[in-house]
């Protein structure tokens, strides 16, 4: 293929140019939206002021002198850990039965359910399951005694947060669930064979074959669920709003209330870009353990 | 050839670029005909039909086109903030007190003191027009408005000989008297009154409501200087009275209740009195009809008896300030038009809870509806609560005011409320965090 003055060839000028809307798309949508943010959070901006002025760290300031964002930190971190935890042992399970021979494509499509219900109707139902005067969950806890008469797990700190959680859980497990699923079927049948041959039983078989197999599937599966459970907005706000007492008050949550509460666009951008930042330190810290482990 | 091609796809690629980020400004309309933009946050079916049909109708009386955009109050500041940048600000908008006091504070809109003159101020109820008022002008005119009453079971007052409290004593002694557990299996089976601390508005609106009836202010409602800082003893006093009342005549759960769970109490029977702005009334009617001509309403009684001011809020129309000296008398004009008695009325009536409309020409026909024909007792309650004591929206004290929407929107009323009630926090100190936290937003309004 015969080059032009700058040592490309026409194939490649073309394939250049047939990446300007992908990059172009990166650009507007991706890099622009970071870039403003960073630079939104050394501002004083605000919601619907076009002038707003440089205030340097002063958010960031604010920021770390408020007690209540380590609360909200804290709770973050507790809504993420439990969450992602729960998403992916329970998913890694019920891919397993479906991995099953028994396990036909209606039962598949079912269990896909929870992950296509919005995220408003979860919130009505649970709070009418929890409900203190007629809930189902809270009138079995309250007759088994774990509950005051007439109290909604709900509105006690902890059990708060531990239903938040349940519910996250039983919505989001049906993504790792298909990976998962994915992922086993791809593995060669006959090394279980082979293993049965040698005389390794299903758990020895599920240990040295299967957790292997699904290691990179894990690690790729953990950053997506923790990106997208830490700054998981909907099910929190809709069903406490933050409470009680802010036990389930978590970082998007304190965000919304800069932004759409005190119209803080700036002090809301920095909050984010804590938050991001914090997730990408994690992140790349994961992998890089996860890959050195394996390399 | 390939120069042909790199061109055209560079062309391709510009115009798509320019499709999907231009600013959609819209071209200048040549024809003659003006079109009006309304926004309103009334997204119910009865409401927004009433509100479609009289702006039809306005519209073609003036010969005008007009377009009606829903937008839900929560989407509403993110809409207008994309609206204020792509100067496409809608030209009314139907919106309620805090956020009229929003857009007053942000210059978006234009007083409208003419046009309730043209209207005729005498009609106007006073205490509508008072808290859209801001720096001397009336910024909106006020549509309709809800008061916060005790709405009560009739039948247990009755059965158990109660009077109507005047007192915050006595209220507390009829809210005892009324947590009952009829069936004496040791467990209450109707709680004399609950108190809702969700954290997302319901918290402060149960919390002002006993403000304001202790005479605690955000703001002096004369002078319009903070006020809540020098009234941090008594604002004490009312949360030990209303946490005091949680936890002697109020469900445990109350304290993540929002709107619907103690309108059903109430309805269901499963608490005898609770602050309502009346919705409780048409729950009942479809869910337990039978409950309907068991409930009343009084105004909650002051503290010792007379009663500084009670909690309200509603709804008003106001215009922006964008277009020319032409399309601003067109759009004063269309609002104008809304006045009439029957409108307003109709509009008032639209709503599934006892909205009273601004004009008095219109209350009187609110007042033979047969929607709400059997309620007359309570219109009239409230109805003298409107007319005869002062009532405000939170941080509305003094008029209009950004801190309604600041409180309206965050959540720390309802941490320091709920940290109290679980004995997390002493209400001095939750007092404490609640005027750093006001004194924090009038910085920002500031």
């Amino acid at each position: 293929m015969k080059a032009n003055k700058s040592g490309l060839t026409s194939n490649q000028t073309l394939g250049k140019i047939f990446i300007i809307p992908l990059v172009a798309f990166l650009l507007v949508f991706m890099i622009y939206p970071v870039v403003y943010n960073v630079f939104l959070s050394f501002t004083d901006a605000r919601l619907l002021k076009k002038d707003f002025n440089f205030v340097g760290l002063k958010n960031y300031k604010n920021i770390f002198s408020n007690p209540k964002f380590y609360q909200y930190a804290k709770n973050t971190l507790i809504w993420t850990i439990t969450s992602v935890i729960g998403q992916l042992v329970i998913g890694l399970g019920v891919a397993l039965l479906i991995n099953k021979k028994y396990a036909g494509t209606g039962l598949r499509s079912f269990l896909l359910i929870p992950y296509v219900v919005p995220a408003v109707v979860i919130a009505l139902v649970t709070k009418w399951i929890t409900n203190g005067d007629y809930g189902i969950i809270s009138c079995g806890l309250q007759n088994l005694g774990l509950l005051q008469h007439c109290q909604s797990p709900l509105a006690v700190p902890g059990s708060s947060m531990a239903i938040l959680v349940i519910v996250n859980i039983w919505r989001s497990f049906p993504f790792p669930m298909l990976i998962y699923w994915a992922t086993l079927k791809g593995i060669n049948k006959e090394m279980y064979e082979a293993a049965s041959v040698d005389g390794a039983n299903a758990v020895q078989s599920f240990f040295r074959i299967t957790v292997p197999h699904l290691k990179d599937t894990t690690i790729v599966l953990v950053v997506l669920r923790i990106v997208w459970t830490a700054t998981y907005f909907d099910l929190p706000w809709l069903i406490t709003g933050g409470g009680p007492a802010g036990t389930t008050t978590h970082l998007p949550i304190m965000i919304y209330q800069a932004s759409f509460g005190t119209f803080q666009t700036g002090l809301a951008s920095s909050i984010s870009i804590v938050l991001g930042f914090c997730l990408f330190i994690f992140i790349v810290f994961y992998v890089r353990k996860s890959l050195s482990d394996e390399g | 050839m390939k120069k042909g091609i790199f061109i055209l796809l560079l062309i391709l690629v510009m115009g798509s670029l320019v499709f999907a980020g231009g600013k959609g400004e819209k071209a200048v309309d040549a024809s003659a005909t003006e079109k009006i933009i309304i926004w309103t946050n009334l997204t119910a079916d009865a409401q927004a039909k009433v509100l479609n049909k009289q702006f039809t109708e306005v519209a073609a009386e003036m010969g005008v086109e007009v377009e009606m955009v829903t937008i839900s109050f929560n989407d509403m500041y993110t809409k207008l903030a994309t609206a204020v940048e792509s100067g496409n600000v809608p030209d009314i908008m139907h919106t309620n007190f805090a956020g009229s006091a929003y857009l007053q504070s942000q210059g978006i809109i234009i007083d409208m003191d003419d046009v309730i003159d043209g209207i005729g101020r005498d009609d106007f109820i006073s205490s509508y027009l008072h808290v859209l008022n801001a720096d001397g002008k009336t910024w909106g005119v006020p549509d309709w408005a809800l008061h916060t009453s005790v709405w009560y079971r009739k039948d247990l007052f009755k059965q158990y000989n109660i009077e109507i409290p005047q007192n915050w004593a006595e209220f507390e002694a009829v809210a005892k008297k009324l947590t009952l557990d009829t069936n004496r299996d040791g467990k209450v089976d109707i709680y004399g009154f609950p108190v809702p601390m969700h954290a997302v508005q319901v918290a402060p609106q149960t919390y002002y409501e006993f403000l304001y009836s202790a005479g605690v202010t955000t703001f002096d409602p004369k002078t319009g200087e903070y006020s809540f800082g020098k009234q941090k003893r008594e604002a004490k006093e009312v949360m030990d009275y209303m946490i005091n009342l949680y936890k002697t005549t109020s469900p445990p759960a109350a304290i993540e209740w929002s709107w619907n769970e103690y309108r059903n109490a109430l309805v269901e029977g499963t608490v005898a009195m609770t602050l309502d702005m009346g919705a409780v009334i048409g729950l009942a009617q479809s869910n337990n009809p039978e409950m309907v001509e068991k409930l009343g309403c009084f105004d909650l009684p002051g503290r010792y008896g007379v009663k500084p001011a009670s909690f309200g809020s509603g709804y008003a129309f106001v215009v922006s300030k964008q277009g020319s000296d032409k399309k601003q008398a067109i759009k004063k004009e269309f609002v104008s038009r809304l006045y009439t008695s029957e409108r307003a009325a109709e509009r008032a009536l639209s709503r599934p809870m006892f909205a009273f409309p601004s004009l008095y020409s219109a209350l009187e026909i609110y007042k033979l509806s047969p929607l709400v024909a059997l309620f007359q007792e309570q219109i009239a309650t409230i109805t003298d609560a409107f007319e005869n004591n002062n009532w405000y929206w939170y941080g509305m004290e003094n008029g209009l005011s950004q801190m309604s929407s600041q409180i309206e929107a965050t959540t720390f009323f309802g941490e320091a409320l709920q940290s109290v009630a679980l004995g997390r926090e002493t209400s001095e100190k939750a007092v404490d965090y609640i005027d750093r936290q006001l004194q924090e937003q009038l910085l920002l309004i500031e």
